[in-house]
């Protein structure tokens, strides 16, 4: 090689001075735009900057990418773009045995997975016309409850983290960590529990299980209230979270919101009041709603909610009955042909299942409902107009989870 | 030929290195030698000529070194107290409680690729970290460490200060615009704006006590707040002190305010595509950073070297007392060390080991299962210990320099922790917040403040 | 919200202080072990009866259930003809071993065969990387082993089957060739006193083994010898 042509040298070597700029990634898709929305958004104006937020990015809780349209620090628009993280769940389950399907349904969900296999094995109890034994639906509701609580304080460690501060995230993880311990002292893992079963749940309480959990709970209201109170009433998180990403009740209705964000905005719609099941209706708990509909008042009324678990979890301690945990049921499920949906009342709202059966032991069509993919289509509704760290804010608040989202 | 081919064949690599510099050593320090004896005298009469010069380069090499154990210090302060904050343990594997952490971050980052993103502008890209390291640098100047202890006295070393401070902003600005990449432009573009507008109130709440104090000589200013700490500016333009410490946070781009390297928004700032030693440089002139708004604080508003009490009016106090106790005479020493001569280096060396054979004894005679190595290992520790403390104390109380540079760290290393706790606490401001403050607010008041301290002045003075 | 400014960042400041002194929350990894939860499901093993006896039947029903097919075995045919496997070819040679030793008929003698504890293997996998994961090095590699957990862990031999592609059943022989190599930790005094006290025998049949092996030690002989 004998050619002293400078641009045969490495791009990366510093003393070649480029005639062309290489190594740049232009964030206009190289087809023609397939809508008008989209010739809209890529149509960047005078001043105007589109900037990728993720995929990988710290912020973006998963493998979300967002593209940005910024002039200055004001976001004029946002186009999410997902998919990064979808592994075809749906399609896998209509392949396998309806026992197999529950064991798919945890990565869904990586940080609340009981909660999506309660409305799965809800659904083939449906099916099936299965009755689950009491004791076994009060154990669902203990470790879903504490598994709500679990969630609920990661999610207010991740807005804290999010918007800078350090501590809170770790003050989280260590009330989350004894959760954990204590559910896979009777699921026999951290995080992806595979714990319930058709007709019932896989093993009755444990001493170990009990020994913790007594033990947290002696402690556990102090202890969450010491932590919040780090930042609930700092200056700074309230400013940077109040009037940032309101939502108005009807908007939300329409947009399909649930769970806590649409309680936030002031609607008192709870799946466990609204549509009540497994022993719900034998439990006294209120549902805490809030006006602002801010990403303050979605954090805050995480707070409550976890208020309120806490107290779930102490009557289902008082009112467990003995019994079989697991109904009786052949290894070889074959439900009759017809079809069953089952919603759940999860940490980020509406979780539900449809599965169609056509009388083989595997599910004909398997359709997952997850909430967080629905709060995350407002996005451009509340960020537009406001900066930067506002989405991240908002993001944060709505406390969305990838691994459901792209299924 | 061939034998000494042979024999040098048979040497190891050590020994082949041994060998060759020996000779090169030898001819080196005997022309040294021969160099000092023939032109030393000629060369110290230049430089005790130019006496002013030497002094000050020399203190400029100290300044340079010392900020290295300096940015180390803060690192290491800053992992274990937020860890310990957080309920963690934090760094706890490389040496004693995990201090040579730093040190290995160090090393690693020496170590690392030193890469240039293809785009970027290379030259301005390289040369960034040098202006924020050096304007960090500069800065230590015209601080005063302790009596005597300064590099240089200019009687405008606070303008000179400020000055430099602001130096910084261009470098983060230099390495926001070359990176080539989005993140480090709003980085850079932030830390300008930022940086910029709290300049004002910095310099604002300052002049109140410019006009109290009269100078802009730091070294002045420390020597008017000796005496007791009621002396020091802070009790004088307490609201001056806040709007300080907030605006110097700001200008350190320390949490609440560190937008400038938001790692959850804009991932690093302008450092997003830094790696290697350059990315050092940025992160060392933060820390160091931190330890001067520090110390401009302490020296500014809180007595600098001074310490809080005065020593002498207690001695006296104490000597006062003394005679009521029943202790009349002072002891003296009936020994002249001077009449001794040559005895009196074997006296000194014979302190050691009878202190150590001292504070073993207890050891070895109360506990008798204690081994006797072990007891003796005890006391040579325990005498180090108390030798060391006494001449500390008395390095203390005879050198002026000593005391001062004490009370001077100590003072300033608090302000490192307040700023490490804030860090280990806060999350961070909104950047139109973060303007609206300064200008809204930190302006407003330091004008307020620099309007009464002047109105008293005036009705005081008049 | 109070309507003092800063009280919130003041409390705040004051909490972050108060746990500054707190004892911490860090297990020291590894000088300190979380405990494994007692229906742990991260480590998948062969269940024995009370007899010693592998209970596998090597049906492969639940490699076929298996939905991220993660379960590979091997075993023979009912007259002991072919092998068949299911799952990768480098991985089932273990458990058809142990199979074949079910099929027999014989109990499974090896005071290995036993419910294993859970293992650290960071330090394994430290030794077999130095060893480059290298089956014909595997007499060093479990010396190596040896000294860094005082014995030969079932663990810590299925690891190095499955890491370096050797048989477990070719390194279970290595390991119980040489005298050296032990399967459970040393005993200490007292207990091998003890040990020597009920099983008197042992020891004269030892000795009169040395003294026929010609003054050489019986304990230094290999185990096939003896």
């Amino acid at each position: 090689m004998t050619t002293t042509d400078h641009r045969r040298a490495s791009a990366d070597d510093p003393r070649v001075m480029l005639d062309e700029q290489v190594g740049v990634f232009e964030p206009i898709p190289p087809y023609p735009p397939r809508t008008e929305r989209e010739a809209e958004f890529y149509s960047v104006g005078d001043g105007e900057l589109l900037i990728n937020i993720g995929p990988h990015h710290p912020a973006t809780h998963g493998v979300m990418r967002v593209v940005m349209k910024l002039n200055g620090e004001t976001i004029v628009d946002l186009d999410p773009v997902l998919g990064y993280l979808h592994r075809g769940v749906e399609k896998l389950c209509e392949n396998a045995d309806f026992h197999q399907t529950i064991a798919y349904m945890d990565p869904l969900e990586y940080v609340s997975s009981l909660f999506c296999e309660w409305p799965a094995v809800m659904a083939y109890e449906k099916l099936l016309d299965v009755e689950v034994p009491r004791r076994a639906e009060y154990i669902r509701v203990l470790t879903g409850e504490l598994n709500r609580v679990s969630s609920h304080l990661l999610a207010m460690g991740f807005h804290a983290l999010d918007l800078g501060g350090l501590t809170p995230i770790l003050y989280s993880f260590i009330e989350r960590d004894e959760i954990v311990e204590m559910l896979a002292a009777i699921t026999g893992q951290r995080m992806l529990f595979n714990y319930f079963r058709i007709g019932g749940v896989n093993g009755d309480l444990n001493h170990e299980f009990m020994s913790r959990l007594g033990d947290w709970m002696s402690r556990a209201t102090e202890q969450v209230e010491a932590n919040v109170g780090l930042l609930s009433e700092n200056e700074i998180f309230v400013r940077r979270n109040r009037d940032i990403g309101v939502m108005d009740p009807e908007t939300a209705i329409k947009m399909c919101w649930t769970g806590p964000n649409l309680r936030a905005s002031g609607v008192p719609f709870d799946i466990r009041r609204a549509h009540p099941y497994s022993v719900y209706p034998e439990l006294d708990f209120d549902i805490p709603t809030r006006k602002e509909g801010d990403s303050l008042a979605r954090y805050l009324l995480r707070i409550d909610e976890v208020k309120q678990s806490l107290r779930i979890i102490d009557q289902c301690l008082h009112q467990m009955p003995d019994g079989p945990v697991l109904a009786k049921l052949p290894r070889l499920l074959r439900p009759r042909p017809g079809r069953a949906f089952a919603a759940v009342e999860g940490p980020r709202g509406e979780y539900a299942i449809y599965a169609v059966s056509d009388g083989t032991d595997q599910p004909f069509r398997f359709r997952i409902h997850d909430p967080s993919f629905l709060h995350l289509q407002s996005f451009g509704r509340l960020v537009p107009g406001k900066l930067i760290a506002d989405w991240m804010t908002v993001n944060a608040s709505l406390d969305p989870i990838m691994g459901g989202i792209d299924k | 030929m061939t034998a000494v081919a042979r024999a040098w064949g048979r040497l190891t690599l050590p020994g082949k290195v041994v060998f060759t510099l020996v000779p090169i050593l030898a001819v080196l320090t005997a022309s040294l030698i021969a160099l000092i004896v023939l032109f030393g005298g000629a060369a110290l009469d230049i430089l005790n000529a130019n006496l002013g010069v030497v002094r000050f380069v020399a203190a400029a090499t100290v300044i340079l070194v010392i900020t290295i154990p300096i940015a180390f210090l803060n690192i290491y302060l800053e992992m274990k107290i937020i860890a310990l904050m957080n309920l963690r343990v934090g760094p706890d594997r490389v040496g004693p409680w995990g201090t040579a952490l730093s040190v290995v971050h160090g090393l690693k980052v020496l170590m690392k690729e030193d890469f240039t993103p293809s785009g970027a502008d290379s030259v301005v890209f390289t040369w960034a970290p040098v202006v924020t390291y050096a304007a960090a640098v500069l800065t230590l100047v015209v601080l005063p460490f302790a009596p005597g202890l300064y590099a240089q006295d200019f009687n405008i070393g606070l303008l000179f200060f400020f000055a430099m401070g602001g130096l910084g902003v261009v470098g983060l600005l230099m390495g926001g615009w070359a990176s080539f990449n989005k993140y480090s432009l709003l980085g850079g573009l932030r830390s300008a704006a930022q940086i910029i507008s709290y300049e004002i109130p910095l310099t604002l709440s300052v002049v109140g006590l410019l006009i109290l104090a009269g100078t802009m000589s730091l070294n002045t200013i420390v020597v008017q707040q000796d005496g007791w700490f009621a002396n020091w500016y802070v009790f004088r333009q307490p609201l001056a002190f806040v709007i300080f410490f907030i605006a110097a946070t700001a200008e350190a781009n320390r949490t609440p305010f560190d937008l400038t390297e938001a790692d959850s928004e804009i991932v690093a700032g302008f450092a997003t595509e830094y790696s290697g030693m350059r990315f050092g440089f940025f992160f060392f002139a933060e820390y160091v950073n931190v330890f001067i708004l520090s110390a401009l604080t302490v020296v500014l508003f809180l007595g600098g070297w001074n310490a809080p009490f005065e020593i002498d009016p207690l001695l006296d106090w104490i000597g006062g007392i003394l005679p009521g106790l029943g202790i009349t005479t002072p002891v003296t020493i009936a020994l002249d060390p001077g009449g001794l001569g040559l005895p009196l280096l074997f006296l000194l060396l014979l302190v050691p080991p009878l202190g150590t054979l001292l504070f073993a004894a207890p050891f070895f005679l109360l506990r008798s299962s204690m081994r006797w190595w072990v007891a003796l290992i005890i006391g040579f520790l325990l005498f180090n210990v108390v030798a060391g403390g006494l001449v500390m104390a008395w390095a203390y109380v005879s050198f002026e320099a000593v005391a001062g540079l004490l009370w001077f760290l100590g003072k300033t290393f608090f302000f490192v922790f307040v700023f490490v706790w804030m860090r280990g606490t806060l999350p961070r401001v909104r950047i139109d917040q973060l303007m609206g403050f300064a200008w809204k607010w930190l302006l407003p008041a330091s004008l307020l403040n620099l309007f009464v301290t002047a109105l008293a002045v005036v009705v005081v003075g008049s | 919200m109070s309507f003092i400014p800063g009280i919130g960042i003041a409390r705040g400041m004051a909490l972050t202080l108060r746990r500054f002194f707190e004892p911490k929350a860090t297990i020291r990894y590894p000088e300190q072990k979380a405990d494994v939860p007692p229906k742990f499901r991260g480590r998948l093993q062969l269940l024995y009866d009370e007899y010693g006896t592998l209970k596998c039947e090597t049906c492969f029903q639940c490699a076929q259930a298996c939905p991220i097919e993660c379960i590979d075995m091997g075993g023979l045919d009912t007259k002991g003809r072919f092998h068949v496997h299911w799952g990768a070819s480098e991985t089932y040679g273990e458990r058809r071993e142990e199979s074949a030793l079910r099929r027999s008929g014989r109990p499974v003698p090896d005071p290995a065969y036993t419910h294993f504890e859970g293992l650290d293997v960071g330090a394994l996998d430290r030794i077999l990387e130095d060893h480059d994961y290298d089956p014909a090095r595997m007499l060093q590699i479990l010396e190596a082993t040896q000294a860094a957990y005082g014995h030969l862990p079932v663990a810590a031999l299925k690891r190095i089957s499955q890491v370096t592609g050797a048989w477990y059943a070719t390194i279970y022989g290595t390991a119980s060739y040489y005298a050296h190599l032990r399967f459970e930790p040393p005993a200490d005094a007292g207990q091998a006193a003890a040990i020597a006290a009920r099983r008197p025998t042992e020891a004269a049949y030892l000795a009169g083994l040395g003294a026929s092996l010609g003054g050489r030690s019986a304990g230094d002989a290999p185990r096939g010898d003896a």
